[in-house]
């Protein structure tokens, strides 16, 4: 019996630790559009356009999150959303929030962009929008992108400097 | 028994709602999600007296200000600019610049003593920021005048972030360029980077799961024509592969060089001939 309960303080404690109830990506909370990977097994490819397309539609901007399913760092970002929508969702608004599911054994080699008819490798695609991160793929990512696929401010590598209310908030008014 | 349940019981649920209201307050090690760029620290009121003891600093950025992104992608080079708001005259000019990171485990990052040859005394460079933290520089004038400016950083992991490796055949190559081309007789940019892993000490090498012996420049020092242009006394803070952007004036042509000593004694040096035409 004593070991039932110690299996479910463990159960638990993982559930906390890793950040959710077992639940992957970003939260419905925020309407994300998911986009999942193509060319598999030899690439992951991940196409924006479909999401740009809107963007430039609805004159919106993209924040785009890259996401693993085995990475807890993300699952706390993510219950971090989660558990502060009422507060956050407003300040989203002028955002498309696109959530690309990837997993952390997808190396920056494999990884790919696709933005119309360029897919580039996640090394390329960094250089190619000027983005600092280039040298090191980090699980989580943040992009915030204009309609036109130019980064609105140099994002910082993983999502550990945001996730209070006001950092996240200071975020989306792209306070540097 | 039913009293040991209950306590292990508690104990998940107590760490559950840690975690769960964690996320709005502060952010993680709980250093405060928001903070003044001019706010002190306890680490700047010791190091304050350490340094200055008891003379007046000015905060008000007239003689010297600090450009540091509030979030830079990567904790481990954070660019950091220091710019003068005045030029280097014989007369009155920045004797001496302190480069502090508060929170960094050896938190004096570099000590610059500069002379009026640099024309502008405007530096730039990349540094490791350990976590949240401020940054400040403190100019001391050829008067006796201290002025500091500070920024706020919100970063993490820059000392532990793993270090690159690839380099490690070129150590202590030091090389001079001037990215701008040359401007005779005025402040002419120049950039100084020396190949170097600049360990820290606090670094994990993942095969033997043994740390990595500190090994970091010590100090740069750059002459033009054999005068002294600025002495750079330097720390692990500084981010791999060591850079200065610095300020010199070419009255002549001459050789701009650099002496470069690391933290196991290694020497090297790097030079540059410049020509007027």
């Amino acid at each position: 019996m004593r070991w039932r309960y110690l299996l479910l303080v463990l159960w638990a404690s993982t559930i906390v630790l890793t950040g959710g109830a077992g639940a992957t990506g970003l939260p419905p909370a925020y309407a994300p559009i998911v986009v999942q990977p193509t060319g598999l097994p030899a690439r992951h490819e991940f196409d924006l356009s479909t999401a740009l397309a809107r963007a430039q539609r609805e004159h919106k901007r993209l924040y785009v999150y890259l996401g693993a399913s085995d990475c807890p760092y993300c699952r706390r970002y993510e219950a971090f959303l989660s558990a502060n929508a009422d507060a956050l969702r407003p300040h989203f608004a002028p955002y498309l929030v696109v959530d690309l599911r990837s997993a952390l054994s997808v190396t920056a080699e494999q990884l790919y962009i696709r933005i119309g008819n360029a897919s580039r490798p996640y090394k390329a695609f960094q250089r190619s929008i000027g983005d600092e991160r280039e040298r090191l793929l980090v699980y989580p990512s943040v992009w915030l992108l204009d309609a036109d696929a130019k980064p609105l401010m140099q994002m910082p590598a993983g999502a550990g400097t945001f996730e209070t209310v006001p950092e996240q908030i200071e975020i989306l008014r792209l306070e540097q | 028994m039913r009293d040991t349940r209950h306590g292990l019981l508690a104990l998940a649920l107590t760490v559950m709602l840690g975690v769960m209201t964690n996320g709005s307050h502060a952010a993680p090690g709980g250093l405060p999600a928001t903070a003044a760029h001019t706010d002190s620290s306890p680490e700047w009121e010791q190091l304050r007296d350490k340094l200055f003891g008891t003379r007046p600093i000015d905060v008000s950025r007239s003689r010297v200000q600090l450009n540091v992104p509030l979030r830079a992608a990567y904790g481990a080079s954070v660019p950091v600019k220091i710019v003068s708001q005045q030029p280097q005259l014989p007369e009155l000019y920045v004797k001496r610049m302190v480069l502090l990171v508060d929170k960094n485990p050896s938190p004096v990052a570099a000590v610059i003593e500069l002379t009026p040859l640099v024309g502008q005394a405007d530096f730039e460079t990349r540094l490791r920021v350990d976590e949240y933290s401020h940054i400040r520089v403190i100019a001391e004038m050829s008067n006796g005048e201290l002025h500091m400016d500070s920024r706020y950083v919100k970063v993490s992991g820059g000392c532990s972030a793993p270090p690159n490796r690839d380099q490690l055949h070129n150590i202590g190559k030091t090389v001079l360029k001037l990215p701008a081309g040359l401007r005779p007789n005025a402040p002419t940019t120049a950039d100084v980077q020396v190949v170097h892993p600049n360990d820290t000490g606090f670094e994990l090498n993942q095969v033997t799961v043994m740390y990595i012996p500190p090994h970091f420049v010590r100090s740069i020092k750059v002459t033009y024509g054999g005068e002294k242009v600025f002495d750079a006394e330097l720390d692990f803070s500084l981010s791999e592969n060591p850079a200065l952007r610095f300020n010199f004036v070419p009255r002549a042509e001459g050789q701009l060089r650099a002496e470069v000593e690391d933290s196991k004694d290694g020497h090297y040096v790097g030079w540059l001939d410049v020509r007027m035409h």
